[in-house]
């Protein structure tokens, strides 16, 4: 279970996140959701414990996000990252696995790349890979540990329609094996359907966190999306 | 857990070696030095009887120049470039220390620079044998102290580059490097005057003091240097860059990502 209590936090004295708490239940596929700037990113870094709450604390299975024996439960992909682009993508792969105390082998790191259509690939260094590539390749890195928490920025971005759905597909598989999903997204369309819940920032605070259909009330996620920045930011 | 913490520390210093050897640029550089080296066959053909002593002296001078420009171009962007691609991210979301990125990059680093002079070396004892210098024993003394002093300065470039954008990070290793070959030369300057001694006594003793590694003139001239000597200088490197290295993972550990 994520737990989030009542974390703010201030970035050179703007308050980027306002009084948030919400909590994402195991085994389930958790959106973040917001405008630019509404502060998604901001907590998405305070959760894997890159950053830390200026108040409020946040634990993962009972235990904060620096914790050593959390980190190694943790998969991150952050949100269109620079590689070490003279690596290849195997060589990347391998290279964060190692970082873990029980690392994959290099076939199993091929198997992954497969599974993330990065196989034919898989040699080629990553100054040579499409966006696209990279988000897979960035997918393939936050599951190296085989983690029982998946976080990701903006998964989905960059990624053409063939590769949304390969990776949507790879986000149900996870949730099926029980592992918790969080992510960040502004394809409202996909989130709709693979979160379970979802959470809405506004200026950073916590509009709305609870089940997809309950906010969406039979309609469209969007519709009731940009209804509800709307009500609340008149002049949009 | 110590072998835990050295794995993690090898796995990072590796990949950055890697991706050190593979940069053009690197490769760029150490062309132009194969090429000086190369070049100092004909100077010392035109020194009037003195082409031994010309080349070791321009070999060994381009060997430092070089290892110096590597080293000032791949340390200096080091953490800085890494928290700007968010490449960090990757890393520092994983069960890994802040301390042990800056400390394994280090390693990575040292490791390739010191590849990359190695190499140099290579070609300038070739160079040397050819001309009937026989094996240069002094010049594998003078690396290997050059090799100390990049150590030294790898490690600023990193405390630099933690929290000072790349050109910055340039000016203050090259300023900390000038002082650093001048520091003797500033207590010659003070020492007639008491209060200005008292504080060039303290810039000695607190900057580093990188005329320690020149012993390049003094190989030079057939000498070499004690093996206590040898020790004494290594220590320093060491203990100079380990507390660079703290420096800068306590920074680094303040540093919001």
């Amino acid at each position: 279970m994520i737990e989030v209590s009542h974390i703010s936090k201030d970035i050179q004295g703007c308050k980027v996140v306002r009084d948030v708490s919400f909590v994402v239940r195991p085994g389930s596929v958790f959106g973040f959701l917001g405008q630019n700037g509404a502060g998604k990113t901001t907590t998405m870094k305070m959760l894997v414990g890159l950053n830390q709450p200026g108040a409020g604390q946040i634990t993962i299975g009972g235990k904060a996000p620096t914790h050593r024996s959390v980190r190694e439960k943790i998969g991150f992909m952050p949100e269109t990252p620079h590689y070490y682009s003279h690596l290849t993508g195997l060589e990347f792969l391998t290279f964060c696995s190692a970082l873990f105390r029980v690392s994959k082998n290099k076939q199993e790191c091929v198997e992954l790349l497969r599974e993330v259509g990065l196989y034919d690939a898989r040699d080629v260094t990553i100054a040579n890979y499409s966006k696209g590539m990279k988000q897979r390749l960035g997918f393939a890195q936050a599951l190296v540990n085989d983690p029982d928490y998946v976080f990701m920025d903006e998964p989905l971005d960059g990624l053409d329609p063939i590769g949304r759905l390969a990776l949507k597909k790879i986000i149900l598989g996870l949730k099926a094996k029980g592992t918790t999903v969080c992510f960040n997204s502004h394809i409202l369309f996909d989130v709709e359907e693979v979160c379970d819940e979802i959470g809405i920032l506004h200026q950073g605070a916590l509009v709305y966190a609870g089940p997809v259909a309950a906010f969406a009330q039979g309609k469209s996620l969007e519709e009731r999306f940009v209804a509800k920045i709307q009500s609340l930011t008149p002049t949009i | 857990m110590i072998w835990r913490i050295l794995h993690t520390l090898f796995v990072i210093a590796r990949s950055t070696f890697i991706e050190n050897l593979r940069d053009k640029v690197l490769y760029g550089i150490l062309l132009f030095a194969f090429m000086f080296t190369t070049f100092t066959l004909f100077l010392g053909s035109i020194s009037l009887g003195e082409n031994t002593y010309v080349i070791r002296s321009l070999g060994l001078a381009g060997i430092y120049l070089f290892g110096l420009l590597i080293t000032i171009f791949l340390a200096t962007a080091l953490v800085f470039k890494e928290i700007e691609h968010k490449t960090f991210y990757f890393i520092l979301s994983k069960p890994v220390s802040r301390w042990q990125v800056v400390v394994g990059k280090f390693g990575g680093l040292w490791a390739s620079v010191a590849a990359s002079v190695v190499g140099m070396l290579a070609v300038y004892l070739c160079v040397v044998w050819y001309q009937g210098g026989g094996f240069d024993v002094g010049a594998m003394y003078a690396v290997g102290y050059q090799l100390l002093e990049l150590m030294v300065i790898i490690a600023l470039s990193i405390f630099f580059s933690t929290y000072a954008r790349p050109l910055a990070s340039v000016v203050y290793v090259v300023t900390f490097l000038y002082i650093g070959h001048s520091l003797g030369l500033l207590l010659g300057v003070a020492k007639d005057t008491p209060v200005l001694q008292s504080a060039a006594m303290g810039l000695y003793y607190a900057l580093p003091n990188l005329e320690k590694f020149n012993i390049r003139e003094v190989v030079l001239h057939g000498a070499l240097p004690p093996l206590e000597g040898v020790a004494v200088v290594a220590l320093y490197s060491v203990l100079y860059a380990a507390l660079l290295l703290v420096g800068a993972s306590l920074l680094l550990g303040r540093r919001e990502l």
